[in-house]
């Protein structure tokens, strides 16, 4: 179980993370949501152990992940937002690494690297610089890499980013399918259809705040609303979208 | 053509021509920028101090006139070696690449524009180039070389200098412009492939040529070696500034001919480069992709200590084998090095052992102060480009992937070192000298190089806590203006040790002190970084953190606690 208590991250004195709490478990896929600008990838980061927090408690199964950072992230895979990689090693290599750096067993790492290859089609062209990679390959390099170590905490921040329609239904039964297997999944997305379909529970951030941590389910009954795209917009959607986009327009044709 | 459009597109390609995304979140391209300024009038107030001395010595006409030629000459060259490396570093900022072509293709500006403003910004940057180095110089050189006392002799030679300067900086600029855009008649993939390799080739060139090239020691000479001289293009240039300031330095009206005709051709060399990336690259670059997928290249390496070790020597063998800006970097020091040791191998007591004792590769202090420039150089060379990144937004995955701390790092930095600096040299070294030297002399001076190898890798290692390639870079800390003392300071002291190791083959106790001597500072080095590495401060770091400008001394009465 993954669980943040009263996190706060604070850039120059300005609170991009503030006071957030929620707990993410084993079985379940958290969707994390928010607008732009609203803490989401800061979060993320700091779970990760990319930033510090300001102040605030991380917690996974019951242990402060500060206490023993490597042992934590022994145990937790990630995919970033931006698909930053290595442009000049082949798909192949970048595994390979990731997998020596994790201390994996050689051998279990090639072959789940093959295996990972094949299933993500990328096994021909694994021999390529990933600078040759579409932007859908790097993803699912990065899905791959996040995965070769059979993580307990899986965070994917934006993981369809890229992805042709098949390879995103692959990916989507995949977050699901970790999940039954008991894994703890925190999936980000802006994507709130996908969302609704693969999470079960979500927490919704807006300006650094929490504005809800509930099941889909029960945010739906308690609003009255019945789709997660009604109920973002009612918690985190502050503009008239209709009417800005009048003014967008009214402003241009001007 | 859009003015508006010029001044912007301009202003971005100039702070271009140095590769912003290695700088850390807090690094200043000024400051960079500055940096580079401030080494080339560094090096132009140490050169004209030099020059001054040598006219203040000077004890007949005869003799001072030689000296002003030697000296002129000398900056003529230098003046071209700068501008020829300053071309060769910023090879991929010389014409629009694929992303000023993706990022302002869509944008409604003509590719006349983007081009006009390419032009402007490279020859901007050279004539910094030139200003710079030439700051000093510029002044004290044509002084010196003025044909009589008087206003319009002194601002005669003044012009002159400064004309012959910046034609030979332009000469040697254009020269690269002109060899790749001839490169771009190749197939653009074919093109990309070959780059790199003209890249070092022509890095190599100009070193080579700098260092070798005929020294002007007399007007006899000059004469004698006349044929060769119309061939070295420095002084073609040297010839133009003499022949403008009416000198009567002989042949100085033919050099300065060649001088205009190499000026002319390779303008014109750049111009048609220019003209056809505007009417072929352009569109080339659009249209296929900038690197060419090599399914053919090295793929298995072998394993290096444990799985972390592994990762890294991989990585950074990887990097240093594809990454070209890394590799030219480490060529410019490898190249110094090879420059100096020719340099030093041709020399006149060089020539004199040969004359003496037989061929030049018979046991002699110049081959063996060469191995050891060469390694020292290998090592110095390596430790700057382990700092420079590559793809820094990359780098997480070494952060959140990785479980080791700085101790393990350091290993895995050691490692690498070693490998890719130490031993090839090495190998290299004992492969000539078993070939030329008596096996026991060849033994002992590669046993010699390998513990002051593995000393001055300790040093480089020293505060390295970091995986290599992977650390934002952070200007401004490089102390520059020391280079050249640094530098004079290294060669004494290699001569000077070269000249005891010389001695010590003769008597086994000196090889012996010498020997246990230079381990035993390898040891300490070694137990120095290790140590370091181990106390509570060293920390893996992937950003560097600029010094701070406020040291607190935590000064306190005592039994008092300090306010957190």
């Amino acid at each position: 179980m993954l669980e943040l208590r009263n996190v706060t991250k604070r850039f120059s004195g300005i609170a991009a993370v503030d006071n957030v709490s929620f707990t993410a478990r084993p079985g379940e896929v958290t969707g994390y949501l928010g607008p732009n600008g609203s803490g989401k990838s800061t979060t993320m980061k700091m779970i990760t152990g990319l930033i510090e927090k300001t102040s605030g408690e991380i917690l996974f199964e019951g242990e402060f992940i500060q206490r023993d950072l490597i042992a934590y992230k022994q145990r937790m895979g990630y995919v970033p937002e931006e698909p930053y990689l290595y442009p000049h090693l082949s798909g192949l290599e970048y595994l390979v690494m990731v997998g020596q750096l994790r201390g994996l067993p050689s051998k279990l790492t090639a072959e789940r690297i093959d295996g990972l290859l094949r299933l993500f089609s990328l096994y021909g062209d694994r021999h390529m610089p990933i600078s040759s990679y579409s932007k859908g390959m790097r993803q699912k390099i990065l899905l791959s890499a996040a995965l070769l170590h059979n993580p307990d905490l899986i965070l994917l921040d934006e993981p369809f980013s890229g992805l042709d329609v098949a390879s995103a239904q692959v990916v989507r039964s995949l977050i699901r399918e970790l999940a039954a297997r008991g894994k703890v999944v925190l999936f980000s997305s802006h994507e709130l259809e996908v969302v609704e379909r693969v999470c079960s529970h979500v927490v919704i951030l807006h300006r650094g705040k929490l504005v809800a941590d509930d099941s889909i389910e029960r945010l739906r009954t308690l609003m009255a609303l019945p789709t997660l795209e009604d109920i973002f917009s009612q918690l985190a959607v502050e503009q008239d979208t209709v009417a800005v986009s009048r003014q967008i327009a009214d402003l241009i044709l001007a | 053509m859009n003015k508006q459009q010029f001044r912007v597109l301009y202003r971005e390609f100039l702070f271009r021509m140095v590769d912003l995304e290695i700088l850390a979140p807090q690094g200043e391209t000024s400051k960079l920028l500055g940096q580079f300024a401030a080494l080339l009038i560094f090096v132009s107030l140490w050169l004209s101090f030099v020059a001054g001395l040598m006219s203040a010595g000077r004890t007949n006409p005869v003799a001072g006139l030689l000296i002003t030629w030697v000296a002129g000459h000398f900056l003529v060259a230098t003046t071209m070696l700068a501008v020829g490396l300053f071309a060769v570093m910023s090879w991929d900022s010389t014409f629009p690449d694929r992303r000023d072509v993706l990022v302002l293709f869509p944008l409604p500006i003509r590719a006349r524009t983007l081009l006009l403003a390419k032009i402007a910004a490279v020859a901007t940057a050279l004539g910094i180039t030139v200003l710079s180095l030439n700051v000093f110089t510029g002044i004290i050189a044509p002084a010196a070389s003025a044909s009589a006392i008087g206003v319009l002799p002194l601002a005669r030679s003044f012009a002159a200098y400064w004309i012959a300067t910046f034609a030979a900086g332009v000469f040697i600029f254009c020269g690269v412009l002109t060899v790749q855009g001839l490169a771009q008649l190749l197939p653009r993939q074919k093109f990309l492939r070959i780059s790199s390799f003209l890249q070092m080739g022509f890095f190599v060139l100009l070193l080579t040529v700098y260092f070798l090239q005929p020294p002007f020691s007399d007007v006899a000479d000059l004469l004698r070696n006349q044929r060769m001289l119309y061939w070295v293009p420095s002084y073609w240039y040297f010839g133009l500034f003499q022949e403008l300031a009416g000198s009567t330095l002989p042949g100085a009206g033919l050099l300065a001919r060649r001088a205009l005709m190499g000026l002319a051709i390779v303008a014109c060399g750049a111009a048609a480069s220019y003209f056809l990336c505007y009417w072929r690259t352009l569109r080339q670059i659009a249209e296929q992709p900038d690197i060419l997928p090599d399914r053919s290249g090295l793929r298995w390496l072998p394993r290096f200590g444990n799985s972390f070790q592994t990762a890294v020597v991989q990585f950074s063998i990887r990097t240093l084998l594809r990454s070209r800006q890394h590799r030219v970097i480490l060529s410019f020091y490898l190249g110094i090095a090879l420059g100096l040791a020719m340099f030093l191998s041709s020399g006149p007591a060089l020539r004199q052992f040969a004359l003496e004792n037989g061929p030049w590769y018979r046991v002699n202090t110049s081959l063996m102060v060469a191995s050891i420039i060469i390694l020292c150089f290998a090592v110095l060379g390596m430790r700057v480009v382990f700092s420079l990144p590559l793809e820094i937004r990359a780098n997480w995955i070494f952060r959140v992937a990785s479980h080791a701390g700085a101790g393990p790092c350091l290993a895995a930095s050691r490692c690498t070192f070693y490998t890719l600096a130490l031993l090839p040299v090495w190998i290299a070294a004992a492969a000539l000298f078993f070939w030329f030297w008596p096996r026991q002399i060849a033994a002992e001076h590669l046993a010699l190089l390998a513990a002051l190898g593995i000393g001055i890798a300790e040093v480089g290692l020293y505060g390295f806590h970091k995986i290599p390639f992977t650390c934002a870079y952070l200007p401004g800390k490089l102390h520059f203006n020391m280079a050249i003392v640094y530098l004079v300071l290294f060669l004494l002291s290699v001569t000077w040790g070269a000249e005891l190791e010389m001695r010590a083959f003769h008597e086994p106790a000196l090889y012996a002190a010498v020997l246990v001597g230079l381990m035993a500072a390898a040891a300490v080095t070694r137990w120095r970084t290790a140590a370091q590495v181990g106390s509570e401060e060293a920390i893996l770091r992937f950003d560097e953190v600029p010094e701070p400008a406020i040291y607190a001394l935590d000064l306190h009465r005592d039994g008092v606690t300090p306010l957190p």
